[in-house]
């Protein structure tokens, strides 16, 4: 049963989206009103989750997870080196643990990724043989190749492989996979728009 | 934008609403219309019981794009993934453990768990670390490390990741493998695909993400949604092929 409650987000979500979407169309000024409001309870939201983050880790605290005590050090400090710097007691002190700290963990992560999609290129070999993971591994194995330096003869037909399988094969699926996205996008935008789809009252 | 653009952008606006209404009463008419069988929204739906079966609880990732950006119909069928998982999960006592990577997904993720234990009469057991802020957007390897971590604390039986990812999915899913976990991957983003396809047999491509609607609640109006895209779809490549055919003919 739809509840007063229901009524009043519905109506609300619709007059939202229908003059954003009018704005956008037709008066860029309330387009961009709107969505600056929509911009400032996003930031909102993040900062819920950063505290949801810090509560979620500060619990597990106590329950001794080592885990969970370097993160929540780790956010206190970069708070105080954030508080620090807006006092003027220190420079740059939050910018610093970003690049020394985070930067490159995040760097050595990507790093690592070539070697997990190897591995689970082999798996899929091992746990499903058939011809479509063998192309799989084959296309790696040229991508990866025409990375790598090669005499030149074998360079420009390794080249030539790579630029086939990724510009006519992958780009012509990557096209097909948009568009389908997009036709997917347009459908579920509308049926927001005119409230058949409802993820507000659940 | 110039006003021919917008008044061709309303008009598109218009048409897919009127063919939507009508096809969403024909469907509600009782016209009747297959969808075609996707097996991993059946290895979806299939998780909950096994959580239920092995005590162990399904961990549900629902990525990182914003509620405010373009790629925001990924996440709102992501989000309905997890309100059905949400639904059998907490009337069998089994809620999801979700981790989000973007601040505005959060009330949301924590909306649909609130709602499935309403809807079990459990709403005192709702917890708000059932659902936790992992990382924020820009941060895709924090997200990563934040989620194995996750993975690996909980001892997890089931790992959802259904949303917008990029190559941090191959972070994710690696730990998944390494604890034997059964997964799901489903995203809109070509490199998480191409991931997703080396580790799991159950991966929902693209457009079949944005379905989710569709096969997991089956109202009408969400599979006259599926109708019309397939119309359009058969458009688009009509169009495709006389623009080819044009092509070759002027040479």
């Amino acid at each position: 049963m739809t509840t007063l409650k229901q009524y009043v987000t519905l109506t609300v979500a619709l007059a939202f989206g229908l003059l954003t979407l009018l704005g956008l169309l037709f008066v860029p000024a309330l387009a961009d009103l709107l969505l600056g409001w929509g911009t400032l309870l996003a930031a909102l939201a993040l900062l819920f989750g950063v505290l949801n983050l810090f509560f979620v880790h500060f619990r597990r605290l106590f329950a001794g997870n080592v885990y969970s005590t370097v993160l929540v050090l780790s956010m206190i400090v970069v708070f105080l080196l954030a508080v620090t710097d807006s006092l003027g007691l220190t420079t740059s002190g939050a910018d610093g643990a970003f690049w020394w700290v985070q930067a490159p963990i995040e760097a050595a992560l990507a790093a690592l990724l070539a070697f997990f999609l190897l591995f689970a290129a082999v798996r899929l070999l091992q746990r499903r043989p058939d011809r479509w993971s063998l192309i799989f591994l084959l296309t790696l194995i040229v991508i990866l190749l025409s990375q790598s330096p090669l005499p030149s003869a074998a360079a420009s037909a390794v080249s030539w492989l790579a630029n086939l399988l990724t510009v006519v094969f992958a780009g012509a699926g990557m096209r097909g996979l948009l568009i389908g996205v997009a036709l997917g996008a347009v459908t579920i935008a509308v049926r927001l728009l005119i409230g058949m789809e409802r993820p507000y009252n659940r | 934008m110039n006003v021919g653009a917008a008044l061709l952008t309303l008009v598109i606006f218009i048409t897919v609403t009127i063919l939507l209404v009508l096809l969403s009463r024909r469907l509600a008419s009782g016209v009747e219309v297959g969808l075609r069988p996707l097996p991993s929204y059946l290895a979806l739906k299939s998780q909950i019981g096994r959580a239920v079966e092995n005590g162990r609880r399904v961990h549900f990732a629902v990525g990182r794009a914003s509620l405010l950006g373009l790629a925001s119909p990924t996440s709102l069928a992501s989000l309905t993934a997890l309100n059905s998982l949400a639904r059998d999960g907490c009337a069998s006592g089994v809620p999801p453990l979700v981790a989000v990577g973007e601040g505005s997904l959060l009330p949301a993720a924590q909306d649909s768990l609130r709602a499935g234990y309403r809807r079990a009469d459990r709403a005192d057991e709702f917890s708000l670390a059932s659902v936790q802020f992992v990382a924020p957007e820009s941060a895709p390897f924090a997200y990563a490390a934040g989620v194995t971590d996750l993975m690996v604390q909980q001892r997890v039986g089931s790992n959802l990741m259904l949303g917008r990812f990029g190559s941090e999915l191959a972070l994710m899913s690696e730990a998944a493998v390494r604890a034997n976990t059964e997964q799901v991957i489903g995203s809109d983003d070509p490199l998480a695909l191409s991931v997703g396809a080396a580790v799991t047999d159950h991966l929902i491509i693209g457009e079949e993400l944005l379905a989710a609607h569709a096969y997991l609640e089956g109202r009408p109006s969400q599979v006259a949604a599926i109708q019309l895209q397939d119309m359009a779809r058969l458009v688009i490549v009509i169009l495709i092929l006389l623009a080819a055919l044009a092509g070759i003919i002027a040479g």
